[in-house]
């Protein structure tokens, strides 16, 4: 059965288009995705992510539980800061990707794919003999709302959170609208933004207090249509699409996240280090498109006159005006910053150039007073 | 007499109108244009292939999608909108005057129309 948020009737009244996402009755867009994307990038947008999971992880060994399950070093993550990590098989392949947050002395929250929640938990569950630890999933009662644009800090401040003292990758609990709630400044756009974690009583209170004060700075619903160009553009990894069981963190690029001096033992450690050391077979590209054709989600990649590789995540980058698109390759030496490789698009082979990622960078600075 | 009570309608979401010379415009529906939302990319084929009935003859994208445009009969193409190819938002504003994609010429059999809607039927049907 599909599910619905607390807010579904929000975006039917707002007129959105609604469709199936992992499960999930949600607005692909309200008016367009090229508008939508657009506001987000030159002022403000808000997003309905509730569909995404939540689970708490505490007790003595939460820190030890969740240093065993993911490459990243919990064990260096302090007090209300958040870390961007993948949940390894024993392979190295990725069951999901999420955000580990610390919000306790022995107190983690996740915030984790909706496609992926039961799977993360079977597999959290499989991991947790010999942890004394409590794993709570509580993706059924919170809301969670993003804000994200260049005026995503002046609108939280208007509504009385002034988050200068909040850097990047951070999650505080503030009161925002007169309710405390947990704030966190992240999201899945490429801009400063924020993420809030309400209670589904107070969902779309929040929501309609959000789109009136953000009047100002001319803030849109911004739906998953957008959502997606916009994560492109920012080249940021979407599981299912980008990442899978079959995928390597350091195939996938995320190498940048993989710290190299981690101590303790973790799921598919042997091969993670075996990669960082001896190299990959295949490996994450961001392309641009020479011509105004489009790349696309399975598109096969070819490099002199040879099949290398497939697209991963492609399509339009408003921004640039230029059609973009990630893929797995071989690893070949000459498939560099600047290569051309072609890609197959209906039965004709493209032109493509291999770009460093992000494909348009963070414009604005994160606002604080450090 | 608009232009919806001369055109016909395929389930494909093409429609065709008769220039009674001869030649018919093909366009995509106005309502296929709304599901796809904006319009992004549009490919044509070259004046002079031929298509027959229910053939892909050109591509659409949207920002979500890649879509292949049957033909709603069989036929050459004659003439080709390039102004949609060079500013496919165009479809978004209007699918007829200035959003149609291909005129072509066509000595298709009545039996080839025989599952073309009329507008108000196809109204019916999709909505």
């Amino acid at each position: 059965m599909t599910k619905e948020t607390f807010l579904h009737g929000k975006h039917v009244a707002l007129g959105a288009k609604m469709v199936d996402f992992a499960g999930w009755h949600m607005p692909v867009q309200y008016t367009s995705i090229i508008e939508e994307h657009k506001t987000v990038r030159e002022k403000v947008g808000l997003f309905d992510v509730s569909h995404m999971g939540e689970v708490f992880v505490f007790g003595k060994d939460a820190m030890e539980f969740l240093n065993h399950i993911v490459p990243q070093n919990i064990e260096k993550l302090v007090f209300e800061k958040a870390v961007y990590c993948q949940l390894p098989n024993k392979d190295g392949g990725l069951i999901d990707d999420l955000i580990i947050y610390k919000i306790g002395i022995q107190n983690y929250l996740i915030i984790c794919n909706a496609a992926r929640i039961d799977e993360d938990l079977n597999w959290m569950i499989r991991n947790k003999k010999g942890f004394d630890v409590t794993i709570e999933n509580e993706s059924n009662n919170y809301s969670l709302l993003a804000i994200q644009g260049p005026s995503a800090y002046d609108l939280v401040k208007k509504m009385g959170y002034d988050a200068k003292e909040q850097e990047s990758f951070t999650i505080k609990l503030a009161k925002v609208a007169g309710h405390k709630m947990l704030v966190s400044r992240t999201g899945y756009t490429g801009e400063d933004g924020f993420e809030l974690l309400v209670e589904n009583e107070i969902a779309e209170e929040i929501w309609d207090k959000i789109l009136s004060d953000g009047n100002e700075f001319g803030i849109k619903p911004i739906g998953l249509g957008a959502r997606d160009t916009l994560r492109l553009e920012a080249a940021l990894h979407l599981y299912g699409n980008d990442l899978d069981e079959n995928t390597t963190p350091i195939e996938a690029g995320l190498s940048w996240s993989v710290p190299k001096d981690k101590v303790a033992d973790y799921n598919g450690k042997n091969v993670i280090m075996n990669q960082i050391q001896n190299g990959v077979e295949k490996r994450l590209i961001g392309i641009k498109m020479v011509d105004k054709f489009i790349a696309r989600h399975g598109y096969e990649v070819y490099f002199n006159g040879e099949k290398v590789g497939t697209i991963t995540s492609g399509g339009i980058s408003p921004v640039l005006g230029s059609n973009i698109a990630l893929a797995y390759v071989k690893n070949i030496k000459e498939i560099c910053t600047g290569a051309t490789v072609q890609v197959m698009i209906r039965e004709k082979l493209h032109d493509a150039q291999v770009v460093k990622r992000p494909f348009v960078q963070k414009r604005n600075i994160v606002k604080t007073n450090k | 007499m608009s232009i919806q009570e001369k055109i016909l309608c395929s389930k494909s979401h093409e429609y065709l109108l008769d220039n009674e010379d001869g030649t018919y415009t093909i366009g995509l529906t106005e309502y296929a244009v709304k599901q796809l939302g904006d319009i992004v990319f549009v490919e044509l084929p070259e004046v002079g292939a031929e298509f027959k009935k229910g053939e892909s003859f050109a591509a659409i994208e949207s920002v979500k999608a890649a879509s292949e445009i049957y033909m709603p009969i069989s036929g050459t193409i004659k003439e080709i909108n390039d102004a949609v190819v060079d500013n496919p938002e165009t479809l978004n504003e209007d699918v007829y005057e200035k959003g149609w994609l291909v005129k072509i010429e066509s000595k298709a059999p009545q039996s080839e129309f025989a599952d073309l809607l009329e507008y108000e039927d196809y109204k019916e049907e999709v909505e």
